[in-house]
């Protein structure tokens, strides 16, 4: 994990607007409740909360952005990651609408439709399955959507909880110093010696399958990093003069914390979420591919990978293949716009 | 060591002979599924170890394809009262240290059993009827039993006998009484697999054991009966299935064990190979619970048990399609079951007789409305997901046959060892699982499944849904201690009706064991799903 160097000039100035600073965290409160909602058992099925959700993302986006379009649109590499993710959560959003079937619902399943070549239809011809099926006759097109959302979902809310946790070790231990610090940060260095996929591994033998399990074994595995990155970025902005004037003033410590310190630790948390959350989804389909994450009824994508992988010999390719594909676009296009992040975000290439 | 110009001759003699005679018909390689945990014939009664022995330690009594009885180092027997059984032992039968097998040597192994250290599961199930023996000369064996106990030629088919001479032993001096023989001399498991101790009479001596890399066998030449075709079989555990099928195609072994279905289209095209397929005695099922009030994973119900209806344990069972998971899922490899043993063993009905459930989804239908579930409620089955041929798989495809007569299923799959410690906790209301009947015979499964659970009697032992008809127990108790054949197989067939025609639990299909293996060989597929290297043998 690289370190991001500390800004050198405090961004604080750089003020981007009365509209964006309602926007954002407008937007930031409706990704998160909506996303929170949709995991909290409402149905998967309302619109307008999955609309909500599209928007927060896009506003986020766009904030983040702000001032800086030019400098992160700086070649055809950042135009197509920017384009394909667009189009890749636009599908795991609105999976139930553009999907054929779904493929968590049993009802709609039949294995009189396994192991069907791409371009086969249904007995009775009302469905043609583009991309084929796997052996439970699950249209694999269908699969991919429903598995691209589980497994993006599934990412995102375990970055966004692993990084406030870590945001707040991080802080508290930087603010704290002296034996607290030590303490937490050789908890930290101990966490990070595992491998994460070793310590997934292990809790989710001890957990067994499901959703929520899995996101609580991606946070424990995940927040060390971030709080290892908050903690060096506050340390040398606590050194600095605008902190020293803010407690010469006599401002009480909350308030340097959250409105001084905080802010100017931003920028390479969201470097290392974007990175993360490729990782993390990498992470979840190697936990689903080797048997111990999502339930075998909801596959995400690398449960379906998993589950045509025994037919590759037979020449039955399609099954692993296209959600391989899948999983290869959605984890190089995060990787990509996170690259591009990294570049327009770091102050040091500024200069 | 030998000298070069020895070696050279040897060479080239072996280069003129090679035309004559195949250096592959000499040497055998086998790539299996699954590897022995010891080389000591009474250490760890499991399906690998029991394989393993079978080369090198014979039992009084073999079995054959179909798992029927017949004479090895017994050759004959026959009760003589209530009580006891006569084995009449063969005469020329020696070890292969050269000490002279006789009925003495029978009784040290049936004292060795119980007390085998650190087993972690003992041969004892099938020595724990024998209560005396009595030696009118030393090879003519009477075992004494408890009351009338038919199974016992069929137990002395499981263990292999060790000598007692070679063990520094007077085996006329033993005085056995089922509790222990005293303080004798037995070998230690560490000498078995160090090969020291492996004395047995069987086909094949043991070479050498080793752990996770193989086991080598060599012809025994003084086999008392038809000598092996092998000089030397090499035992290669080759435990992932990619890589077993690999090694065959490779030509790396001559045969493998349980090739995976989905490879078998490829492995029949090719002409160079032979795959061979058998019925085994393994039945794969699910088991209801029938006890718990609430069961634990059941929704829906208001806190009722709706499996202890039986109209709601009918319509589940005629809800599967059992013609579709084998066709699709078992890719035709399996076959679908109507009883706990497939026709043509001992106890099970004649083809035909007890035809498996026919499939008919709107009568499923009906019946839950009729048992007072017109939407259905909500279940979760439990299934291993690396124990059987496609285990997971199978029960995904009934939980969407079940989902569609209305019934909402889950699927908790789970790695096998987690999975049999919570089905032992009756953590399921419905589990998938096989039984293999090891005896051959329908006394097993129902004595096992679905006898009700009594653990001072052995009975339901992996009754985890504790299924309970006190009828059926009566008839299986019966035919328990029924000597006469075939008043016992008749007996067993009614208690096998009366289970399932109470649905006590839905017999889904029985595995098909496939062989692979080059088209020089052949091999006849075992309902014991065994491989055993001494019935390998040079195609026709």
């Amino acid at each position: 994990m690289s370190m991001t160097a500390p800004p050198a000039p405090a961004p604080i100035s750089n003020d981007p607007g009365r509209a964006w600073r309602i926007a954002r965290p407008l937007a930031g409160i409706a990704v998160f409740g909506s996303l929170a909602l949709l995991f909290g058992g409402v149905d998967v099925g309302v619109f307008a909360l999955r609309v909500v959700l599209l928007v927060g993302l896009v506003v986020l986006a766009a904030a983040l952005l702000q001032g800086k379009t030019r400098k992160f649109f700086s070649g055809p590499a950042a135009y197509m990651a920017t384009f394909s993710l667009f189009v890749l959560v636009v599908l795991a959003i609105f999976a139930t609408e553009i999907s054929p079937q779904n493929p968590y619902d049993l009802r709609q399943l039949s294995i009189m439709d396994g192991r069907l070549p791409p371009g086969s239809t249904t007995f009775d011809g009302s469905m043609t399955f583009h991309l084929g099926t796997d052996e439970q006759g699950r249209d694999i097109l269908s699969g991919i959507l429903y598995g691209l959302r589980i497994s993006l979902s599934v990412s995102i809310i375990a970055t966004l909880i692993a990084m406030l946790i870590g945001v707040v070790v991080g802080i508290y231990a930087a603010w704290a110093g002296g034996r607290i610090e030590a303490v937490l940060m050789r908890i930290v260095d101990f966490q990070l010696s595992f491998p994460s996929i070793l310590v997934a591994l292990m809790l989710m033998a001890a957990f067994g399958r499901g959703l929520d399990k899995i996101v609580i074994a991606l946070i424990i595995v995940q927040w060390a990093y971030y709080a290892r990155t908050v903690r060096g970025t506050a340390l040398s902005e606590t050194r600095k003069e605008y902190i020293d004037a803010a407690r010469g003033l006599g401002l009480p410590s909350w308030r340097i914390i959250f409105r001084h310190l905080l802010p100017n630790c931003v920028p390479p948390l969201i470097v290392i979420s974007t990175v993360q959350v490729a990782n993390t989804i990498v992470l979840e389909s190697s936990l689903s591919f080797l048997g111990v994450g999502v339930p075998i009824t909801q596959p995400s994508l690398g449960l379906l990978i998993a589950n045509g992988y025994g037919y590759m010999l037979s020449g039955q390719y399609w099954m692993s293949m296209y959600p391989g594909l899948a999983l290869l676009a959605i984890v190089a296009s995060i990787n990509l716009v996170g690259d591009r992040l990294r570049d327009t975000l770091n102050p040091r290439l500024t200069r | 060591m030998t000298p070069p110009v020895l070696r050279g001759v040897a060479v080239v003699a072996l280069a003129i002979s090679l035309p004559v005679v195949p250096l592959s018909a000499q040497t055998l390689r086998i790539g299996l599924a699954s590897e022995a945990s010891s080389a000591d014939p009474h250490f760890h009664n499991l399906g690998p170890n029991n394989q393993l022995r079978r080369s090198v330690f014979e039992s009084l009594v073999d079995n054959d394809e179909a798992q029927q009885l017949s004479p090895l180092l017994a050759e004959s027997w026959e009760p003589i009262d209530e009580n006891r059984w006569q084995f009449n032992l063969r005469t020329d039968v020696k070890f292969s240290d050269g000490s002279p097998f006789d009925a003495y040597d029978v009784i040290y192994t049936v004292c060795r059993i119980p007390g085998v250290p650190d087993s972690p599961s003992l041969l004892t199930t099938y020595t724990k009827a024998i209560m005396d023996f009595e030696v009118p000369d030393p090879h003519t064996l009477i075992v004494h039993t408890d009351g009338p106990y038919p199974l016992l030629p069929t137990e002395f088919s499981t263990f292999g006998i060790i000598s007692a001479k070679a063990n520094g032993v007077d085996g006329a001096a033993i005085d056995f009484s089922p509790d222990g023989c005293g303080d004798l001399n037995y070998p230690a498991t560490q000498a078995f697999n160090d090969t020291s101790a492996a004395i047995g009479t069987g086909p094949f001596l043991m070479e050498s054991y080793r752990r996770g890399e193989s086991v080598v066998l060599v012809r025994n030449p003084d086999y008392w009966g038809e000598p092996a075709a092998w000089e030397r079989v090499t035992l290669l555990p080759l435990t992932s299935a990619g890589p077993r099928v690999a090694a065959l195609i490779a030509g790396d072994v001559d045969l493998v064990e349980n090739p995976p279905l989905q490879d078998l289209d490829r492995l029949n095209a090719d002409s160079t190979l032979r795959v061979v397929q058998g019925i085994s005695n393994r039945v794969i099922y699910i088991h209801l619970d029938h006890e718990l009030v609430p069961s634990p994973m059941i929704r829906n119900t208001d806190g009722v048990n709706p499996l202890q209806d039986i109209r709601v344990r009918e319509a589940l069972s005629i809800a599967i399609n059992r013609d579709a998971i084998v066709a699709r899922i078992m890719g035709g490899v399996a076959v679908a079951a109507g009883e706990l043993l497939p026709p043509g063993m001992f106890g099970a009905h004649e083809e035909g007789d007890l035809p498996p459930n026919a499939f008919d989804a709107d009568r499923a239908k009906a019946l839950l409305a009729e048992a007072g579930y017109p939407n259905g409620f909500g279940i979760t089955l439990g299934t291993p997901n690396d124990r059987y041929i496609n285990d997971a798989q199978v029960s995904q495809a009934v939980a969407q046959m079940w989902t569609q007569i209305g019934v909402e299923t889950d699927i908790d799959a789970s790695t096998a060892s987690t999975f049999f410690s919570r089905r032992n906790a009756q953590e399921f209301s419905a589990y998938l699982a096989g039984w293999g009947a090891g005896t051959g015979e329908m006394s097993s499964p129902l004595k096992a499944l679905l006898a009700t659970f009594d653990r001072d009697r052995g009975f339901g032992g992996t009754n985890a849904g504790r299924y309970s008809n006190p009828a059926m127990d009566d008839v299986l108790t019966e035919a328990l201690r029924t000597v006469d054949d075939d008043a016992r197989q008749e007996l067993l067939r009614k208690a096998s009706r009366m289970a399932m025609e109470d649905f006590a639990i839905i017999p889904l299909h029985y595995e098909v064991s496939p062989w692979a293996m080059k088209a020089t060989i052949d091999y006849t597929p075992r309902a014991d799903q065994y491989t055993l290297p001494y019935r390998v043998r040079a195609a026709q």
